[in-house]
Parts: structure tokens; C-alpha cells; sequence
């Protein structure tokens, strides 16, 4: 069991100090976390620290897989709205 | 789409905001502050409206992580031709940090003042943030340092900031009201969880205002900066200006949101829209009663070099400080005859304008009220009416009225972004340019191409070359006395009249 981050991620460092297991490090193109070391925060936090902190919808995989932090839940965005918006700026 | 770290790959030319036009104060207005704090911002660009035409400054990317999300943020967001805050294209350890800082100083000797403005919130990210501070402070001890932070971790730093010598600190504080705050920020990272809403709002609220309180109390100079957006807390800001007055913060920035679809931000996608320039300076004014206003802010992007409104970014990436040899010492010698310079030149406007009496001066017969008149300025700094109108990002907007010359604000000719063609509807620079002047009727500048002058006639704007090289106020004072002069003023009056009523 552990959180997996993806090719979303911006590099923002955010989530690296908070990690009590010292799981998460910078790498190339993105930051990683150590399956080994990773343990969700279990004992230590209540709320996974990494995914609680990151602010882009689904960079952070649980681990069987799914987004942490679906779309719209961090950015209040409907994501058929997103969707809608983007279409548009594509179309022009 | 990501943040790039340590010049990995070749950034294309980076514009910053706070270009050589405005983030402060005007002039008159510091006047009513005490000699201290004067003192402490006479040369300090983004705190002075009339130091902003002089000294430069620069923000150093060292702060990626935020604690907080605001609507009007993308942290995914990247464009190197766009000039916004939380925008930047580098970003630098504390180490090249200090680096660039001493490159910049020494090849930009006007250059005071070092800023931490992000990407994301510095005292989120206070180990990269205070080792930048600590090594400013030892090796470069004639820049003034400061910070801008979302306050949310501000009571835990306070003290650390007095220790690193910080009199300069920018509280972004966009509501007083958790209701309201709950519009605006989504969520909080706050004691090892995310909180969400009016809750999440209420805790930012309440360290903002104890940061702001515990800051006043050190003697640190406190500047808010607040988002004006549109039925969201357009009018709640006046409370905000009001209530952080008293709590002691010496100038209150007003500045629009900017939101488009492009940005992908909450409001930019939803549809919110920013303010206009007059419901800007309106709102600017209603708060003015209450305290010191700033209206030369660019908005400048976290990486930001140079004079407000230029950027100078470009000339100092990380491949191109490897190659500068930099002497410290030798550079403070000459940054502090510069300085001394311009601080003298200062001075004697200074006394020039008190012995012509520029500063309130009536026109006509005494009894005869004018109504006021607004003009652009093209200008590249000094002061002085300088620039070709073509060659003009933005221009300086000055208040004639009875009551003198005031400094009322910036325009952009091609707001925050300089993609040009490539990545917008394709209007025309002029047409834009035309649009971003409205309201205005005259606009000074030291040349003008037929072109450009005839669409600006026709557009009710009266383009005016007679006053190049001269200082803007005075030139401003002398369209103006020659409008009253040849009656143009006498009769719009009553046109005015009618058209506010």
C-alpha cells in the first residue's frame, strides 16, 4: 500500500517536507514516492499529508489507482465546465 | 505546463509585470506619513509612487509550494508572455538566489530592492525563503528585502522576518468576512489537513489579521494587497481598507483581478470578470477616505526584474549569470553614488515643485470650477514624458483638475500578455491601445506617427508631442491650462453634467 504520484505533478515541493515517512523525492520530470517507504500516514496523520496538500486534481494515485483528489475537487471547477471552456478556446 | 526547476531547459524570454510604471504610492500622499517610515521608502519602488520612475526592483523565485488555493490561481499555469503574479518561468535555490541577486545589483545599479513573491507562497516554503534572506543580509546588506505572503503562516514567522532585517512586508488580504472568503478560497492546508470553505476562509482571516497586528507591533512597515473582483467583495474591500488602517498597515493596494478562460483558474472559466478602469479607480478613490491608496502596482510575475513595467528577466537566466564575473564590493560603491544621484535629483524636484507651487494651483477666475481631465503618458522612467507613442506598453494615467496633477494609475496596451497574434484574437496593437485609453482625452508622448494620430483623434483622444523631455506633471499642467485657456473645458461641463446624471 502506497500513493503514487503522476506526470501532473508541477514540481511544486509542497508536498516533499511533509511526509513523516520521508517517502517523496525529487526526481525527473516529477517528483516520486518510495512504495517501499510510503506507508499513507498511517499512525502518524489522520489525512494523507501529500495529497492533502497538493493542489493539482489527480496527480496523486491511491493505491489501487484512483485520483486522491478527483476532478473539481480542489478547484471548485466542474470538470464538464472545464471541458466546455476548453473546447471552446480550442475551437477558436 | 510545470514548473521548470533550475534552468533545465532554455526558457524563452520571460516578461515580468511590475514594469517601470507603478506599484505604490503617489508622492503626495507619502507626504502625510511620518518622516520614519518615509525614510524607510523613499527608494523603495513598489511603496513609492515617485521612487517607482527611479529605482528598480526584482523578485527571486525560490518559493514554489503554497499552503492555500485562491480562484484566481493556476498553479499548473506557466506562459513565459505572460505578466501576472504567480507566474514564472525558473525557478532558483536559494543559492543561484543570492547569485542573481548580486548580478542584477551590479548590472542594474538602480536596482534596491529584493522581493519573495513566490510562485507560491514564501513562508510556505520558509527554509528556501530565509536561507535567501540570511545570505542577502550578510553579502548584500545595501538591498532592501521583503516578502509578500497570503498570511496564512505569517504569525509563525513574524519573528524570524525581524530577525533577517525585513521592514518591508505585503499581506494579500481580499476580505475581513469568512462568507466571503469562502467565495474566494477554496481551501487551507491547516494543521496537517485540508480545509475547505467558510471554515478553511475563517482561519486564513483570522492569521492574516493577528500576522498583520503582530507585524505593526515590531515596528515592520505593512503593506495589504487586495484583489478587487467584481460582486464577489468589491464593496466589502472598503471595510477591509478600513479596518486594516486602523490595525496600522501604512498603504492598501487595490488591484483587478484578471481572469480569462485561457488561464484555466476558477474564474476564468467561470466566467467572472475583472473590473473595469473606472470601477477600479472608483473603488480605489471610496478607499482613499480611509488611507493611503498605492495605484503605480503592476502586478508583476514572481521572477520579475527591472523598473516596474519593463522586464529585464531575459538578460539574467541562470546559463547567462554562470558566465558574469560579479564584484561585490566595487558594485557597491558605484549602486551607492547612483543612489546618492538620484536621491539629489529627487530633492531638487522636490523644491521645484514647492517654490512653483505645482502642487495646488488654481486656474482662471477663482471662481470658475473645471471639470477634471484624464491623460496617458508615454514614458520610460525619470519621469519624464519620453517615449514614442508606438513604442509604449503601457502608459501612465494623470488626473488634471483643480486641484493639480495627481497620479491615478497604469494601462497596460496589451494587458498582462505580449504573445501578440500568436495567442490572442488578433486585434490590432492600436485598437487596443485606443481601448486601454478610454476615458482619457489627451495622451502625451515624445513622438507619434500619422497613423496612430489620426485613429487617436478620431477616437476623441488628442495625441499631444510638445512636451517631450519635460517632467510629466509639468506637461500634464500645460495641456490642461491650454484646454482651459481655449474653452474647451467651458461647455463640456454641462455635457458631463448631464451625462452623470
Amino acid at each position: 500500500m502506497a500513493l503514487k504520484i503522476i506526470e501532473t505533478c508541477v514540481n511544486c515541493w509542497a508536498c516533499e517536507p511533509l511526509c513523516p515517512s520521508n517517502a517523496i523525492y525529487e526526481a525527473k520530470p516529477h517528483f516520486l514516492i518510495d512504495a517501499k517507504k510510503c506507508t499513507e500516514c498511517e499512525g502518524d496523520y489522520a489525512d494523507t499529508q501529500c495529497a492533502s496538500i497538493c493542489p493539482i486534481e489527480g496527480a496523486i494515485l491511491s493505491s489501487v489507482g484512483e485520483p486522491m483528489n478527483p476532478p473539481g475537487s480542489l478547484t471548485g471547477i466542474p470538470p464538464e465546465k472545464l471541458a466546455q471552456a476548453m473546447a471552446e478556446l480550442q475551437a477558436h | 505546463m510545470e514548473l521548470t526547476v533550475l534552468g533545465q531547459d532554455e526558457q524563452p524570454e520571460v516578461k515580468s509585470g511590475c514594469s517601470a510604471g507603478s506599484c505604490g504610492s503617489t508622492d503626495d500622499q507619502l507626504n502625510h506619513l511620518p518622516e520614519e517610515i518615509r525614510q524607510k521608502v523613499h527608494n523603495h519602488p513598489c511603496y513609492s509612487e515617485e521612487a517607482h520612475h527611479y529605482f528598480a526592483r526584482m523578485h527571486v523565485a525560490v518559493a514554489p509550494a503554497c499552503n492555500i488555493q485562491c480562484h484566481y490561481c493556476n498553479r499548473k499555469y506557466d506562459c513565459a508572455n505572460e505578466s501576472r503574479p504567480g507566474v514564472v518561468s525558473e525557478l532558483l535555490t536559494p543559492d543561484q538566489a543570492v547569485k542573481k541577486t548580486k548580478a542584477v545589483a551590479a548590472n542594474i545599479p538602480q536596482m534596491t530592492v529584493l522581493g519573495i513573491a513566490g510562485p507560491g507562497d514564501p513562508l510556505a516554503n520558509p527554509e528556501r525563503t530565509f536561507e535567501t534572506f540570511r545570505r542577502l543580509s550578510a553579502e548584500a546588506p545595501d538591498i532592501k528585502l521583503c516578502v509578500s505572503t497570503n498570511g496564512l503562516a505569517l504569525p509563525d514567522s513574524v519573528d524570524e522576518l525581524a530577525k533577517h532585517n525585513i521592514d518591508h512586508v505585503t499581506i494579500t488580504i481580499n476580505c475581513v468576512d469568512p462568507e466571503i472568503g469562502a467565495k474566494i478560497y477554496p481551501w487551507v492546508f491547516w494543521n496537517n489537513k485540508r480545509i475547505k470553505g467558510k471554515k478553511g476562509a475563517k482561519i486564513l482571516i483570522e492569521q492574516q489579521q493577528k500576522g498583520l497586528e503582530m507585524l505593526v507591533e515590531r515596528g515592520i512597515l505593512v503593506k495589504v494587497n487586495s484583489v478587487m473582483i467584481p460582486g464577489i467583495n468589491d464593496e466589502h474591500l472598503k471595510e477591509v481598507s478600513r479596518i486594516v488602517k486602523s490595525k496600522g498597515a501604512f498603504l492598501h493596494n487595490v488591484m483587478p483581478l484578471i481572469a480569462e478562460a485561457e488561464h484555466g483558474t476558477f474564474y476564468g472559466v467561470m466566467g467572472q470578470r475583472g473590473p473595469n478602469s473606472k470601477e477600479l479607480q472608483a473603488l480605489q478613490d471610496a478607499c482613499a477616505g480611509d488611507m493611503n491608496m498605492m495605484r503605480h502596482c503592476r502586478q508583476c510575475r514572481a521572477d520579475a526584474v527591472g523598473l516596474l513595467g519593463e522586464d529585464r528577466g531575459a538578460e539574467f537566466t541562470l546559463d547567462k549569470i554562470d558566465q558574469m564575473e560579479i564584484d561585490y564590493d566595487a558594485a557597491m560603491v558605484k549602486r551607492a553614488k547612483v543612489h546618492e544621484a538620484i536621491a539629489q535629483e529627487l530633492e531638487a524636484k522636490q523644491s521645484a515643485k514647492v517654490q512653483s507651487g505645482i502642487v495646488n494651483v488654481q486656474f482662471g477666475e477663482p471662481a470658475k470650477v473645471y471639470r477634471p481631465v484624464l491623460m496617458a503618458v508615454a514614458t520610460t522612467g525619470g519621469g519624464v514624458i519620453n517615449q514614442h507613442f508606438g513604442h509604449a506598453k503601457e502608459f501612465l494615467i494623470y488626473e488634471a483638475s483643480k486641484d493639480g496633477v495627481r497620479f491615478i494609475g497604469h494601462r497596460k496596451t496589451d494587458l498582462y500578455c505580449s504573445g501578440g497574434d500568436t495567442c490572442g484574437d488578433g486585434e490590432t496593437v492600436l485598437g487596443m491601445t485606443i481601448k486601454a485609453l478610454e476615458g482619457c482625452e489627451v495622451v502625451l508622448c515624445s513622438k507619434i506617427g500619422y497613423e496612430p494620430w489620426s485613429q487617436l483623434e478620431e477616437a476623441g483622444i488628442q495625441p499631444n508631442g510638445e512636451h517631450a523631455m519635460e517632467a510629466i506633471e509639468d506637461g500634464v499642467l500645460a495641456v490642461y491650462k491650454e484646454m482651459i485657456e481655449n474653452g474647451q473645458l467651458d461647455e463640456e461641463a454641462t455635457t458631463q453634467e448631464k451625462i452623470t446624471a
